[in-house]
C-alpha cells in the first residue's frame, strides 16, 4: 500500500474503510506500509475488529473447498448416454 | 458440441492453486488413459472430481437441478477435450476454469449481463452490507464452523457470492475474475469486499440467534 495520507492528519473510519478493498487485494493487514492506515489500525478498536473478521472469513472460506454435495446418479446416467451415442468424445483425442 | 468462448487451453495458473489442488492418487494415470478413449478411465476421472465440480455449480448456480446439468455439461466438454490436457497446469484448476466458463455461459444465455457487476448484479438496498463506522460492535467468536459459513455464503446476492467463492473458495486471481465476468480489477475487488461485509453481518446474526437459542434452553 502506498501512503495516501500524512500521520499529521489521522483518518477517519470511512477512508481507512475505503482503503480496505485494495488493503486485502495486496495481502491483508500483515502487509499495510501506510502509517496513516497503520495508526488507524492500532488506535481504532472498532476498524480493527472489522479487519480481523473480515481476514477470518477469507481464511475460513478455504475450509470449502472440500466438497460436501454430490450430484445425484442421474448425472452419470446422462453422461454415459451421451457418450455411448457421440462416438467424437472418443476419436476427438486421438486425432492429435 | 462447440461452446463459444469457452478457453480451453491451459491458462498461466496463479501462484497458489497447485498447492492448493495437488495431484489425485491415480488421476494422472486415468488422464492419460482417458485420452485413450478408455471409458473406465472417463469414470475414474468422473469419480474423482464429481464433488467438487458439483459443489462449484451448486454455490454458482444456488439450484440443484441447473447444477447437476452444467455438472453433466462440465464433464462431457472435459471427455471431448482432455486431447488437450498438458499438464501445465493442476488438473482440477483446468477443469474448474472450464465448469466457471460454462455457468458463466449459461447464466448469460438465462440473460444475466455479467458485462457491469455493479450496475446488474448488485444486490437491492436490503441486501447490500452495512457500513461499519463508529459503532461498538462485538468481533465474530472466532469459532464460525463450516455449515454456518455455507449457509451464509448459500445466502449472499448471486453477484457478492460468484466472485466470493471465485476469489475466496476457488482461490482465482482477481484479474482472472475480472476476464471471466468480463467487469475490471477494481470492481472484483469491490464486490469481494461487500460479500465479505454481507457475511460477516450474516454470521454475527447467526451467532446472536445460536447465543439466545442456548440461553432460552438454559431457562
Amino acid at each position: 500500500m502506498t501512503p495516501k495520507n500524512s500521520s499529521s492528519n489521522p483518518l477517519s473510519c470511512a477512508e481507512f474503510q475505503e482503503q480496505l478493498p485494495d488493503l486485502f487485494a495486496a495481502g491483508g493487514s500483515d502487509h499495510i506500509d501506510d502509517p496513516s492506515l497503520l495508526e488507524h489500525l492500532r488506535t481504532c478498536e472498532n476498524c480493527s475488529a472489522l479487519v480481523r473478521d473480515l481476514q477470518y472469513i477469507a481464511d475460513q472460506a478455504k475450509q470449502l473447498l472440500q466438497p460436501t454435495h454430490e450430484p445425484s446418479d442421474n448425472v452419470w446416467k446422462k453422461i454415459q448416454e451421451s457418450l455411448s451415442s457421440d462416438s467424437s468424445y472418443v476419436t476427438e483425442s486421438n486425432e492429435k | 458440441m462447440e461452446v463459444q468462448g469457452l478457453q480451453m487451453t491451459e491458462a498461466k495458473t496463479a501462484p497458489g492453486l497447485f498447492k492448493r489442488n495437488p495431484p489425485i492418487a491415480g488421476e494422472a494415470e486415468a488422464i492419460e488413459r482417458a485420452k485413450a478413449g478408455d471409458a473406465e478411465a472417463f469414470s475414474k476421472l468422473y469419480a474423482l472430481h464429481k464433488r467438487r465440480v458439483y459443489t462449484l455449480c451448486l454455490r454458482m448456480l444456488g439450484n440443484v437441478s441447473e447444477a447437476e446439468d452444467m455438472t453433466q455439461e462440465a464433464f462431457l466438454h472435459l471427455f471431448r477435450k482432455i486431447g488437450s490436457f498438458r499438464g501445465e497446469s493442476a488438473f482440477s484448476t483446468w477443469l474448474h476454469r472450464l465448469t466457471v466458463n460454462l455457468v458463466l455461459m449459461h447464466l448469460r444465455k438465462k440473460g444475466l449481463q455479467l458485462v457491469s457487476l455493479e450496475e446488474t448484479i448488485n444486490p437491492s438496498e436490503d441486501d447490500s452490507p452495512k457500513r461499519d463506522f463508529g459503532s461498538r460492535d462485538t468481533q465474530l467468536a472466532g469459532s464460525v464452523d463450516r455449515v454456518a459459513l455455507e449457509r451464509a455464503v448459500a445466502s449472499l446476492p448471486p453477484g457478492y457470492r460468484m466472485v466470493f467463492v471465485l476469489h475466496d473458495v476457488e482461490g482465482f486471481e482477481h484479474n482472472e475474475i475480472a476476464v471471466m465476468l468480463e467487469c475490471s480489477t477494481g470492481n472484483s475487488k469491490s464486490q469481494l469486499h461487500k460479500a465479505r461485509l454481507k457475511l460477516r453481518e450474516l454470521l454475527r446474526q447467526s451467532e446472536s440467534t445460536s447465543l439466545a437459542d442456548l440461553k432460552e434452553a438454559a431457562l
